[in-house]
């Protein structure tokens, strides 16, 4: 048995150079608070994302037709690794750069693609994941939010939650039940949304950090062209859970928590102390391996092969990795003492929001579920 | 995987099966030597076998899985080093633990769709599941990392990648150990059923060339004399071209 295939990536000639323009982007343009550095990604800067585009660090694989550089899968991935490492505000392009644009490439109607894709690399256009109701969690499938024909077009009626971004973004892609009485799995197909469509209300949802970062989305008899329609209808729940290897395994599920290790890094090299330099160890190798695995997984996509697996055991080694270093770091450090300010006060930021990382994306314990069937359990 | 490595590992892979644990060097390294694999790490213009360092994880890994009784390992390092570097025996040993781990968890997997409690396979059971899909992370670790320091080996330089490896491959070993004994009862506790040709030597090679204290303790000094703000920029040159 190997379940994961490990094999040299090949990182890009072009490597150092791309790193060193984000780097100077990041340090021109980048966040300054250590604490909004943390889970970066989901930190919004329309701006920002403005400059990624002009940079042409947006859409980076698309074909050139479509706004994108043509650039290569791992030279996509050098960028995103340089830009959550050093906690750019990545929030508001994030999901539409990495998986809505390419999803639309691949199945979109020629409208969707005009209207969305080059706009989305330019860093104007935002998008949200329309999966989570109030009733359908882990359990996707129940999914009741639906979409009737009518004439050409779509009415679409129900509730999204959880929606990450929905407030600052242009368009959901939503998966939806569009036959009616169909049951589980079938009979759903994804809608693209544009948010200011009249009968969708976006209310805000605040989080135990007191940030308001997801929403509830409600849907009231909205009218949607024909158009609207993302892929083939019926074919929804495949065509949602296919992008999932894109989901799952990029450097975001791993350095959420990377500012943290980095003041930790920091704080011991002020107070040495043979305790603290074996837990700097520790988390230096295991960020050492999940940037190999993550990047081995987009080696892997990028030959067009799907490696569900692997994909899904670098999130949840990488979650548990970047959830453990608040517990880690508030068992070692003694917080009393005042030169350690900024370290406390990241440190309690990401305690508090690391549950979510175990939660967005897939729960650990249905993530656990698929890996448990990839071995051939169940 | 390139067809020259392919052809080693379908060589080395039988091999390893049928002389296994109980393989011992007066019995059987005659064998081993037939196949060149004491000279594997020389170059060939010195009579040697010439591989790099991923065909030596490809046949230390293997070693590792089957359990081999005979340490080919150190005998491969000893003749290309000339001696047992301490560097070069802990990425033996990372590769023989990644080995071992896939060859436990493959064991594991097997026994839980087999033995039946309750009226089904024990793989039905959610927790089985979640404990050995935990294991699968923990063996798929241990593997990436052996590759990464393998290809660090390749580029020259492998100190950082060496210490981060066997640290990464020592953590498994608990989680590893553990769920497939777990996961094994009683059965796995005998002698005559094979896990503890696997488990105890992982236990032997988490100690063995570097505890986690001493890798953790090294590559945390490294990490911190070299400062917070060079830690992201120096993890990504060792790899870029
Ligand atoms: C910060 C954040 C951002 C999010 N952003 C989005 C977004 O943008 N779009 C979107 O659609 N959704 C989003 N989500 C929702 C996320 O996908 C769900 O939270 C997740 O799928 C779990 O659903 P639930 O919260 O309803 O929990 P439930 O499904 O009710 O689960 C609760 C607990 O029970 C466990 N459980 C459930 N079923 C089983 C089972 N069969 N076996 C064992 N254990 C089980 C779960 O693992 C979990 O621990 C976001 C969530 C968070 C926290």
């Amino acid at each position: 048995m190997q379940t994961f295939v490990t094999e040299a990536v090949d990182w890009p000639d072009t490597a150092p150079a791309l790193r060193e323009r984000v780097r100077a982007l990041v340090a021109e343009h980048g966040e300054r608070d250590q604490v909004r550095r943390a889970n970066s990604w989901t930190k919004p800067d329309p701006q920002f994302s403005r400059k990624l585009g002009k940079a042409g660090l947006l859409g980076m694989t698309w074909p050139k037709e479509y706004g994108g550089h043509e650039r290569s899968q791992l030279e996509r991935y050098v960028a995103i690794e340089e830009l959550l490492a050093a906690g750019a505000p990545v929030g508001a392009h994030w999901i539409a750069d990495r998986q809505s644009g390419p999803l639309l490439l691949r199945l979109g109607n020629e409208e969707l693609k005009r209207r969305w894709v080059p706009a989305i690399a330019r860093g104007e256009a935002f998008a949200c994941i329309g999966l989570s109701e109030p009733g359908s969690g882990s359990d996707l499938a129940s999914v009741r939010t639906a979409a009737r024909r009518d004439g050409d077009g779509w009415v679409l009626d129900g509730q999204k939650v959880w929606t990450t971004g929905a407030h600052v973004s242009h368009f959901m892609i939503a998966l939806v039940r569009t036959e009616a009485g169909s049951e589980r799995q079938k009979g759903l197909s994804q809608l693209v949304v544009p948010m200011d469509t009249p009968g969708v209300t976006v209310k805000p949802i605040v989080d135990l950090t007191g940030a308001h970062e997801f929403n509830e989305v409600f849907f009231d008899q909205v009218r949607l062209p024909g158009s609207a329609l993302l892929g083939t209808e019926g074919e929804g729940w495949k065509q949602a859970t296919a992008e999932l290897s894109l989901e799952r395994s990029g450097p975001e599920r791993y350095l959420s928590s990377m500012v943290l290790f980095l003041e930790l890094v920091r704080h011991a090299s002020v107070h040495r102390n043979p305790e603290l330099d074996m837990l700097v160890g520790r988390l230096a190798a295991e960020a050492w391996t999940l940037r190999l695995m993550s990047a081995s997984v987009a080696a892997k996509l990028a030959r067009g092969e799907d490696p569900a697996l692997e994909a899904t055991m670098v999130k949840d080694l990488g979650n548990s990795y970047e959830q453990a270093i608040p517990q880690l770091v508030q068992a070692a450090v003694d917080f009393g003492s005042p030169d350690n300010e900024v370290l406390r006060a990241v440190c309690f930021y990401l305690l508090q929001v690391s549950p979510s990382f175990s939660l967005r994306g897939g729960t650990r314990e249905i993530v656990k579920g698929i890996i448990a069937r990839g071995l051939g359990l169940r | 995987m390139s067809d020259t490595r392919r052809m080693l590992a379908e060589m080395v892979d039988p091999l390893f099966a049928e002389l296994g644990p109980d393989a011992t060097e007066a019995k059987d390294l005659s064998r081993l030597e037939q196949l060149g694999l004491p000279l594997l790490l020389v170059p060939e213009d010195e009579g040697g076998f010439g591989g790099d360092w991923i065909d030596a994880l490809t046949v230390f890994r293997l070693a590792g899985y089957h359990a081999l009784g005979i340490d080919i390992p150190a005998l491969a390092v000893e003749r290309a080093d000339g001696g047992q570097c301490e560097q070069t025996m802990a990425f033996a040993r990372t590769c023989q633990i990644a080995g071992a781990l896939d060859a436990a968890l493959a064991l594991s997997v097997a026994y839980a769709n087999e033995r039946q409690q309750f009226g089904r396979p024990l793989g039905k059971f959610q927790a089985v599941q979640q404990s050995l899909a935990g294991f699968a992370c923990e063996a798929a670790a241990a593997n990436c990392a052996a590759m990464g320091a393998a290809q660090a080996l390749d580029r020259g330089d492998a100190g950082f990648e060496i210490a981060a490896a066997k640290l990464r491959a020592n953590r498994a070993v608990e989680v590893g150990t553990t769920v497939a004994h777990q996961v094994h009862g009683a059965i796995g506790f005998t002698q005559e059923y094979a896990l503890h040709h696997l488990t105890r030597r992982l236990w032997q090679w988490r100690s063995e060339y570097g505890n986690d204290a001493y890798w953790s303790r090294r590559l945390g000094e490294h990490v911190i004399e070299d400062g917070a703000d060079a830690f992201w920029p120096n993890l990504t040159a060792r790899t870029d071209p």
